[in-house]
């Protein structure tokens, strides 16, 4: 094992190319190496896979990964998908939360609102899911994209925030939250697939961030993210004023997911408000039930003998056993 | 504070009579803490001795928070405390987002004991300076333990460690029964504290955690200045 990797090392020394070297000594350098590479490629494999390997060494510039995830399967998995698709199946998808979600700053706080709709596809994976997660006591994050992306995304920046308000002795900021979360999303390349709005008040005030899946973050008064955004872009780009009361943000908030719900089919169900301020917090679920099962006003039960029978006859039917296979059930 | 560490951290491998006696830790705890559990809380106080005058004292605490709801002391080395609590901080955040559930006090001392123990029995490196105690809160009980630099453990009801933990103890005996209340225990630890206390004792000189429902804190010093004053 140890001496593939060996011959796998990527040849830098010889990419980041020393041109300016004169032919003789470079003819030596590059016998030296020759050499070199041959003792270390025969150790591990014969002379037919010695030029393989080396060749492919050099095609590697970037440094080998440090921890974050191995990106090694997934051309693995392009393959297969494709091969899949060839034959007709289409590979499961990750369940995503085809969202609304949204953001305002207000006079004393910060107002996170988010649908309840939680999507599979075509299919309505859970009619009222959390999408507001707790990050810490005066911060909390919204999240659009793939539900398990959020989900423990959100809970993996929650604890280490925890840490780091332990270490500092302080109550945690958002710019910390957020800088944790790009950093994060940054490091995988956007295959998290966390589309996040967050929000909360420290010692500087209210702020509010929306942060996209491959790391990059916006610093804004009022932000949506999700398959509604653009539905709620709309509301609060027609009603949002600086400095709102607080009655006032909830309703213009509620609007705009309303307008997410009833727009975006990737959004739905009932509407969760999270109010934040210096010294309080609301987290309201269901702040309005948008969209209420309905009662079933009539039955379809009928009493036995409302019909009454008129006339029976019986055909038997002769059928021959052609087939007769046993399929044993495991009860166990 | 004096430290001597005997530790033949190689030769426990070789085989000896008294593998006990190999490593042994003698270290003068200098500061005195005691615990107290009640029937509503738990107390942690510490006296916060510092060498000069000049030394910035709310720099620096003995008391620390682990969680929302579990706090520790130490008697020993500081510098090797600051490691445990880093540690045990980090173990109940790993317990936490495997479990989605505050870490229960005893798991706790549990794998901060074996981190402890660890050290007793790995190359290269030596015991633990710090004996501990960890005050916790779940399920509406408040639970008390210590831990060694062995990495035993054990749970309490009151106890003393350091200097004076005998004059201590004795004293907690007297005065533990099973209903008082968590203002009576701030009282009667700080005046446990007190008999051993050489000169005055300010609310700069000593730290006192509290932990109940509400969860852990440490007692901020005009808080603690309303408790002696009741004493004195």
């Amino acid at each position: 094992m140890i001496k593939n990797t060996q011959c796998y090392r990527p040849r830098t020394d010889l990419l980041l190319g020393k041109k300016k070297k004169k032919k003789k000594k470079a003819k030596k350098a590059k016998k030296k190496k020759k050499k070199a590479k041959k003792k270390k490629s025969t150790s591990c494999t014969s002379g037919k896979h010695k030029a393989h390997f080396t060749k492919m060494a050099t095609l590697a510039v970037r440094q080998s990964p440090v921890g974050g995830f191995s990106f090694e399967n997934c051309k693995r998995n392009a393959v297969l998908e494709g091969e899949a698709n060839k034959v007709g199946y289409s590979l499961p998808a990750a369940r995503k939360t085809g969202t609304t979600i949204c953001g305002v700053v207000f006079k004393d706080g910060v107002i996170l609102g988010a649908d309840t709709r939680a999507t599979e596809g075509m299919i309505v994976a859970d009619k009222n899911c959390s999408k507001i997660h707790y990050i810490s006591p005066n911060i909390y994050c919204c999240g659009a994209g793939t539900a398990a992306d959020t989900e423990m995304t959100t809970q993996i920046i929650s604890s280490n925030l925890e840490l780091h308000a332990l270490s500092t002795g302080r109550v945690p900021r958002v710019a910390t939250a957020n800088r944790m979360l790009k950093q994060m999303l940054f490091r995988y390349q956007g295959y998290i697939g966390a589309a996040l709005v967050l929000g909360g008040v420290d010692c500087n005030g209210p702020h509010l961030y929306s942060i996209y899946p491959h790391g990059s973050t916006d610093k804004l008064p009022y932000v949506t993210m999700g398959s509604g955004s653009l539905a709620a872009m709309a509301v609060f780009e027609d009603r949002y004023k600086p400095d709102m009361e607080e009655e006032d943000a909830k309703r213009l908030v509620r609007d705009a997911i309303a307008a997410g719900i009833f727009n975006d089919l990737g959004s739905g169900s009932n509407i969760d408000l999270c109010v934040i301020t210096k010294g309080k917090l609301d987290y309201i679920r269901p702040h309005d039930e948008a969209n209420k099962k309905g009662v079933r006003t009539g039955d379809y039960k009928y009493k036995r003998g409302t019909t009454s029978v008129l006339t029976k006859s019986v055909t038997a039917l002769n059928l021959e056993v052609v087939e007769e296979t046993v399929l044993t059930m495991d009860t166990s | 504070m004096d430290t001597f560490c005997t530790v033949y951290c190689y030769a426990v491998s070789r085989s000896s009579p008294d593998i006990c006696s190999l490593t042994r830790i003698y270290y003068d705890a200098g500061c005195d803490d005691l615990s107290f559990s009640a029937s509503n809380g738990v107390v942690l106080a510490t006296e916060k001795k510092q060498k000069s005058i000049l030394y910035d004292e709310q720099s620096v605490h003995k008391v620390e928070p682990i969680t929302k709801h579990i706090g520790m002391v130490y008697s020993g080395m500081g510098p090797d405390y600051r490691v445990l609590v880093r540690r045990a901080r980090k173990l109940a955040q790993q317990y936490f987002l495997v479990y989605q559930e505050p870490i229960p006090t005893g798991q706790l001392v549990q794998r901060v004991a074996s981190v402890m123990q660890e050290y007793t029995q790995s190359g290269g490196v030596r015991p633990f300076g710090v004996s501990l105690l960890i005050a916790g809160w779940d399920e509406d009980q408040p639970y008390l333990f210590q831990s060694d630099p062995s990495g035993a453990y054990f749970a309490w009801k009151a106890t003393a460690m350091g200097k004076n933990y005998v004059n201590g103890k004795t004293f907690l005996e007297k005065r533990y029964n099973n209903d008082l209340e968590l203002e009576d225990a701030i009282h009667t630890a700080i005046l446990t504290l007190k008999e051993s206390f050489e000169g005055q004792m300010t609310e700069e000189n000593i730290e006192v955690g509290i932990c109940n429902e509400a969860g852990f804190k440490r007692l901020t010093p005009a808080e603690v200045k309303d408790y002696l004053a009741a004493i004195a």
